[in-house]
């Protein structure tokens, strides 16, 4: 019974170390570094989470068409750092810089982007490899 | 005699003159690879503003310069560009077109090119300088990138191996 349970723990604690490891995956895994892209549209939704902060961002297209786009930025830490929080992004309007996923998905890294209204603007200091 | 001596004194200035400008160009061959500590912040990396190439291998001959950018897991980027400024077609990665010119502005090389992929959003352009220059066993590589109307810039440095 105690084996099982010890068994049991371990798996657990193992799995919910692996969720962190995979969610900070390197930018030339997932992103396209020769495909960079500028999008400018409405935040929809928000995923305030670390170790990086997803903005859902509503573009209209040249043809009319809205695409949401998912915006892969810092984590919530290093936005608060340059004054961002969270109640600035909901249907705010941004301009985004970035990078394409590899998938050709609408997924972008965003290497900087600017709170229109607001002129809040935040550029990515990371500076490891 | 009079002719002969003009004719024979023009062809001398002109050779003259087109050992003086092969002189001049330096010589940008070589393997180059990122110098991080020297470069601007972000310039590779996780999300880097402007990446720049992990390592450029270069080939110069007195018309034209191979150039071959690699980064880890980037597909690589090449082209052979002819010094006179002329228009080629730049080997990118599957989805990219892409063509540039290159000519020296004085001791720089300085390589200029357009690039288009489509995307979720449509159709993306993107232009690109960079202007080259040689220091000792040092090169620097000033970038500036043109896309929807806003232009950003950034600097990076090679070691040669």
């Amino acid at each position: 019974m105690r084996m099982k349970l010890f068994a049991t723990l371990s798996f657990g604690i193992l799995l919910a170390a692996t969720v962190p490891v995979l969610a900070h995956h390197s930018f030339s895994a997932t992103y396209d570094g020769n495909k960079p892209i500028t999008l400018r549209g409405t935040v929809s939704k928000l995923g305030w989470q670390n170790p990086h902060a997803h903005i859902y961002v509503d573009v209209k297209n040249a043809d009319g068409k809205v695409v949401t786009w998912e915006v892969e930025s810092a984590g919530p830490t290093a936005l608060l750092k340059q004054g961002l929080r969270k109640e600035d992004f909901v249907g705010a309007e941004v301009i985004i810089k970035g990078f394409l996923a590899k998938d050709g998905t609408p997924t972008v890294n965003a290497s900087s982007f600017t709170l229109v209204e607001s002129k809040k603007e935040f550029v990515n200091e990371q500076t490891t490899p | 005699m009079k002719r002969l001596t003009i004719v024979c004194g023009v062809a001398l200035a002109l050779g003259a003159q087109t050992a003086a400008l092969a002189q001049a160009r330096p010589d940008f061959s070589g393997t180059w690879r990122l110098n991080v500590s020297k470069s601007a912040p972000n310039v590779a990396g996780n999300t880097p503003n402007i990446p720049f190439p992990s390592q450029i291998v270069a080939r110069q001959t007195p018309t034209d310069i191979s150039v071959e950018s690699t980064s880890i897991r980037q597909q690589p980027v090449s082209a052979v560009y002819k010094l006179d400024g002329s228009k080629v077609t730049v080997q990118a990665p599957e989805g990219i077109s892409e063509t540039g010119e290159a000519k020296f502005d004085g001791p720089n090389l300085v390589i200029t090119s357009r690039r288009s992929f489509s995307s979720p959003a449509g159709e993306v352009v993107v232009d690109f300088k960079e202007v080259w220059s040689l220091s000792g066993s040092a090169l620097t590589i000033e970038k500036t990138r043109t896309q929807s109307g806003d232009t950003s810039n950034s600097k990076a440095v090679y070691d040669k191996t």
